[in-house]
């Protein structure tokens, strides 16, 4: 309930907003991971929710070399230098709207250098949607014995030097700072600082941790400088599946020139001292049990972290397969290897929980964690909290309005033409009551699915199945729509005000292009290639227009929303 | 307490600077081509031709993509693809050839730009015993 928030949390008038139109600047700095505030959801629905309300239609997308739209208008794009994309952020740079992509493994030519470079991170002024312009693009590994097999530098994160903590006395002030994977899955891989205070001219600032196997996607606080890198080596000792060894390290990099290692940390069974013999907590909890279907449990994909005032962290397993789906304290986990001093600090820590965390260690910070169907894999685990529910607000329980926190959970599909996998959805947990760390045990509340047919996306060629959750949790649309990239089925988008009955709003299907990178598969013996495309991730800058980045190599296009999409954001009375 | 605290400056500057000066294998664009001569993509064998031989025949790609993802390859898409662009009487098109975990060609396709109704286009592969299977 609104009466029980912390005074801390602010609130934002979505109907000035949405007045000032798209041009407006709201600031996204002060939600995580840029600041502690948590953005208030009012309910804006009729008591029924949406389970009465008229729904539009969802028209059948155009055949697959179309573009296919509903309820979004194109505004702008760019090529991206044909690199495949694996993921957008959008940054408010001191006033301008600066987009950082992250790649996958390739090269191409760079037009403003005239050099064919390894796909790093691109850098694009996108305040003027209709005319961005590419500024930089920041190289990634070089190939290893003529592979790119372990190359790519696919996750970026931006912090202002001004919002992390002690800027005057770090040199941080008015410098912002790039945070990036370097490498995939190779023999040297690390994660990476550059100083993008001028975009059209980064610079190398440290490198945090080398000496991976694995790197993938982090979250970096910037109010806080806490950092939780996706990362992992042989050496580490951790037992991952998949053959993986991504977990999470958790850095203190407030001062970008002095990173500072705090701990490591995954899901209970994959600690050093776990072994194959283990058998799962579930049905025989002991000292050395593990957590999920499988041991040893799937890698972590990417952290989300809610900040200080939330104090959760929810952690995806598995990517594809085999998931769990963990929630975190925070303060635990940053100071549980310690056994006094901040909140969160552990009397029975271990002697080397930094680095050779016991299972006890592990489970200190643990508040909650639900298996997923083996089929299934933790990609994405965005928190939505304190949503109103629609058909709650009056009556139940003590007959105040009611409110749930809510977990948007996606496994990625992985196959083309859906061969020899089962479908890869979306779901909304329910993870806690009124409040922000009302914690209950997760529990499914709905599906987000896209149906195969009409469009035949299984025939279409590429992947098609969910990716990744956006995770912009700032206004207008946190708590009111929730968009989802869904591979060859294109951007989707969900109103998502009464969610228990999700409502599909808009989708948008780019059409392949000459860049569009073919993806070939064998079926019954036939080998045929198709151009299409895959939206890889989506995501929301602070003016409300959404990115759309592809991984087939097709650029990055700009859209907006339109009829029913945009009005979910508009309060009632519009 | 940190094993992984202090990567010495040094080696740091110096990944950064392996990155940014390395030069890549291919050391130039190709620049937009014309048409690719059937006579030269059929000396493209899967199965047998390597990263280099492709290079001596084509020249060097127009684009190198490696979908690699989520630490770990996806088994039907680890593999290396070079893209050439062309140009024929029926429009812009790709050669894209794909290579193995041992740098061998393993498929190649001539594929039209665009496509009616988007449908597939037939690729030549390598001999079923050297063909990758599709996961399961």
């Amino acid at each position: 309930m609104t009466s029980k928030l912390p005074r801390a949390l602010v609130g934002v008038g979505v109907s000035a907003l949405l007045t000032l139109g798209l041009a407006a600047q709201t600031s996204a700095q002060v939600y995580p991971p840029y600041g502690p505030d948590i953005p208030v959801i009012t309910n804006t629905d009729p008591p029924s929710g949406a389970y009465y309300q008229d729904q539009e239609k969802e028209p059948a997308p155009n055949p697959w070399n179309e573009e296919s739209i509903w309820n979004m208008k194109v505004e702008g794009y760019n090529d991206n230098q044909a690199r495949p994309v694996y993921q957008p952020l959008v940054v408010n740079q001191d006033g301008r709207e600066i987009l950082y992509m992250g790649s996958l493994a390739g090269s191409a030519l760079n037009p403003l250098t005239g050099v064919v470079e390894s796909n790093g991170t691109t850098i694009i002024d996108v305040t003027d949607v209709k005319k961005t312009k590419f500024l930089y693009h920041i190289p990634g590994p070089a190939p290893i014995n003529g592979s790119y097999s372990q190359a790519g530098a696919q996750m970026v994160r931006v912090c202002g030097g001004n919002t992390l903590p002690n800027a005057t006395a770090n040199g941080t002030a008015g410098h912002w700072y790039l945070l990036r994977a370097f490498g995939n899955a190779g023999a040297n891989e690390s994660h990476q600082l550059w100083d993008v205070t001028n975009p059209a001219a980064p610079k190398f600032v440290t490198t945090v941790v080398g000496e991976l196997q694995n790197t993938h996607k982090s979250w970096w606080e910037c109010d806080t400088g806490i950092a939780f890198l996706v990362a992992g080596a042989t050496a580490d000792g951790f037992h991952v599946g998949g053959g993986n060894t991504q977990h999470i390290y958790v850095y203190d990099l407030s001062n970008p020139y002095k990173p500072v290692f705090i701990r490591q940390f995954g899901l209970v069974g994959q600690q050093p001292s776990a072994s194959a013999s283990s058998l799962p907590c579930a049905t025989a909890p002991s000292a050395t049990c593990y957590e999920g279907a499988v041991w040893p449990p799937g890698p972590v994909h990417g952290p989300i972290s809610m900040g200080t005032t939330v104090n959760r962290v929810y952690l995806p397993y598995g990517v594809s397969t085999d998931g769990v789906i963990q929630i975190v304290d925070r303060s635990k986990l940053v100071n549980g290897c310690l056994r006094s001093g901040p909140a969160g600090a552990n009397p029975n820590a271990s002697a080397d929980c930094a680095n050779n965390p016991t299972q006890a260690d592990m489970l200190w910070p643990q508040v909650s964690w639900i298996t997923m169907n083996p089929e299934n894999g933790g990609h994405s685990s965005m928190p939505v909290l304190n949503v109103p529910i629609p058909e709650e607000q009056t009556n139940f329980l003590d007959g105040t309005p009611q409110s749930k926190s809510l977990l948007f959970v996606a496994s990625e599909g992985t196959a083309n033409n859906c061969y020899g996998l089962a479908p890869h959805d979306a779901w909304i947990l329910d993870i806690g009551n009124d409040g922000y760390n009302n914690d209950t045990t997760p529990w499914p509340m709905s599906t987000l699915n896209v149906a195969q047919f009409p469009g035949d996306f299984c025939g279409k060629g590429a992947r098609f199945g969910a990716h990744a959750v956006t995770e912009a949790i700032y206004p207008p649309y946190y708590g009111k729509i929730i968009s989802i990239s869904w591979f060859n089925a294109g951007v989707r988008v969900w109103d998502i005000r009464d969610p228990k009955n999700p409502k599909p709003v808009a989708y948008w299907i780019q059409a392949p292009n000459a860049n569009t990178e073919s993806s070939c598969s064998t079926i019954d013996g036939a080998t045929n290639c198709y151009n299409a495309v895959m939206n890889d991730y989506v995501e929301y800058d602070d003016r409300g227009y959404l990115y759309a980045a592809d991984r087939a190599g097709s650029g990055v296009t700009i859209l907006s929303l339109t009829g029913e999409a945009r009005n979910a954001i508009l309060p009632p009375a519009e | 307490m940190n094993k992984r605290m202090m990567i010495a400056p040094l080696a740091g500057a110096a990944l950064s600077w392996m990155a940014v000066s390395l030069p890549s294998p291919v050391t130039a664009a190709a620049p937009p081509q014309g048409s690719i001569s059937e006579r030269k993509l059929a000396q493209i064998v899967p199965g047998k031709s390597t990263r280099a031989k492709v290079q001596s025949i084509l020249g060097p790609p127009w684009r190198v993509v490696q979908f690699n993802d989520c630490g770990a390859a996806m088994p039907d898409q680890a593999d290396e693809t070079w893209d050439y662009r062309g140009k024929d009487a029926n429009g812009t098109y790709r050669v894209h050839i794909e290579f193995d975990d041992n740098g061998v060609t393993h498929l190649v396709a001539k594929i039209p730009d665009y496509v009616t109704g988007g449908k597939g286009t037939t690729a030549k592969v390598a001999p079923a015993g050297a063909m990758k299977s599709m996961p399961m």
